[in-house]
């Protein structure tokens, strides 16, 4: 490949890696991450069913407009590309 | 230049526009005018419940033909007959809904009591905490968003001219009737019908008539789409509930709870204060509300007079002008009452009697 500009991705600097859960199963990701970016990382695709045909979704405008990426945290419906991974952070899916 | 028509209609909901095409079926030559588009007041943004449970006993026959009328639009308005349960949660609400229903299936509507089983079997997604029930197969819904579109066509279909934003701002009087004055050229109609809803008191003012109408501002509210819990349309004992999941999977709430604002001032406004118990008894019915955001709420209003009975007739002292409107479930007895109020004005004997706005509003108020 082509660079037009030099790699600088060794330079990223990363935070912490912090746990939390998705649906009860263990996750790590970098604290202050955006949620379904780091849930991505994690293998984890399916974040709800479609309420009408119950076909698979999963992240897809990253900008919170599809709402595909919906999970409940504390109880609440969220877009999770609108959350950060915070340690500890309770994730359930609507599947 | 000005136009001539046998009669001008003065708002373009569901009553007036259904008044117009019984008034052109029967030979008259109507004009329909609106001061914004056909079918964006009350007949556009109701919840479109159409219920027997929840109609005034007086007006039940009308009601039934209302039914009758919907089933026919069918398809076009979003019919749907799915039956309908009314709930009740606390010893009050069930004496109130035996009481309240049976007078309404002595009326004619084909209500009944259910049990807890056979409304959880037909509804598993309800609260388990239901007193008692009543059910009836007739109720169902329409999509009142549809009604603008529905009747633009059906208008057209007719030949009845009508005119969208097209405010009325003054009323004279030629030898011939009436002039209508607007933005544009100047409407003649040799007879009027006022059916403006909400805007009711300030159209019969322009002709010197003082109608006291005031009016109600229900909130309704809509869910994000959600996976397949209610079947039927659910109503509450006290009447401060209807809910019902559309065919995409987003439920309609409403149940008359009072936004702020008045016509005058334009199109009102949600209040937290009305809107957070509205839906806490929508949860409490539906508990798994509890995981649906709501996308909108918004209001509408409702015209009313003081005994809550309709305005269909002659309007007092102002010969060939008639008015039609505060019709309590309006929605539901509309497309009737406005077709009834064109058999009045074309001089038939109505199907069944219309409702005299000169009357004393103070008799009769229960």
């Amino acid at each position: 490949m082509i660079r037009l500009v030099p790699d600088h991705s060794a330079r990223i600097q990363r935070t912490e890696k912090v746990p939390f859960t998705f649906d009860g199963v263990a996750l790590m990701g970098c604290a202050g991450e955006n949620l379904a970016a780091a849930l991505m990382q994690a293998g984890v695709l399916h974040l709800r069913n479609a309420p009408g045909d119950g076909a698979p979704r999963g992240a897809f405008c990253m900008m919170a407009l599809c709402q595909e990426c919906v999970v409940f945290v504390d109880g609440q419906s969220v877009e999770s590309c609108r959350l950060t991974v915070s340690s500890g952070l309770v994730v359930k899916s609507r599947r | 230049m000005s136009e001539n028509h046998d009669i001008a209609v003065i708002g373009g909901g569901i009553m007036g526009c259904a008044a117009a095409l019984r008034l052109a079926s029967g030979g008259m030559a109507p004009i329909v005018l609106d001061r914004g588009d056909l079918g964006q007041g009350a007949s556009g943004v109701n919840a479109g419940t159409l219920s027997l449970q929840i109609k005034r006993v007086r007006l039940m026959p009308y009601a039934l033909k209302g039914h009758e009328e919907w089933a026919r639009m069918g398809d076009a308005v979003g019919f749907r007959r799915t039956g309908g349960y009314t709930l009740a949660f606390t010893e009050r609400e069930a004496e109130l809904l035996t009481e309240r229903q049976t007078l309404k299936a002595e009326a004619g509507a084909p209500i009944e009591f259910v049990t807890n089983n056979q409304i959880l079997t037909a509804e598993p997604n309800l609260t388990r905490r239901v007193l008692a029930a009543s059910y009836c197969r007739e109720d169902g819904y329409a999509n009142s968003s549809l009604t603008g579109q529905y009747y633009r066509g059906r208008l057209r279909e007719a030949s009845v001219p009508y005119r969208e934003r097209c405010a009325v701002t003054s009323i004279t009087r030629d030898t011939q009737g009436f002039v209508l004055h607007t933005g544009g050229p100047a409407i003649k109609a040799r007879r009027i019908l006022l059916a403006a809803g909400a805007w009711l008191k300030p159209v019969a003012a322009m002709l010197g008539v003082d109608l006291p109408v005031d009016a109600r501002i229900n909130t309704v509210s809509v869910t994000e789409r959600m996976p397949p819990l209610l079947t039927t349309v659910i109503g509450h004992a006290t009447g401060l509930l209807t809910m019902k999941q559309k065919g995409n999977g987003t439920i309609l709430i409403g149940g008359g709870w009072q936004g702020r604002g008045t016509p005058q001032e334009g199109r009102g406004e949600v209040t937290a204060d009305s809107l957070i118990p509205n839906l806490s008894l929508a949860q409490f019915a539906l508990p798994e509300l509890g995981q649906a955001r709501v996308l909108r709420s918004w209001t509408g209003f409702e015209a009313n007079v003081p005994d809550f009975y309709p305005l269909a007739g002659e309007l007092p002292g102002v010969p060939d002008a008639f008015v039609l409107g505060c019709v309590r479930g309006g929605y539901t007895i509309g497309p009737y009452i406005g077709r009834l109020m064109g058999e009045f004005i074309l001089g038939h004997s109505p199907e069944m009697p219309v409702f005299d706005p000169g009357r004393d509003f103070e008799k009769d108020a229960t």
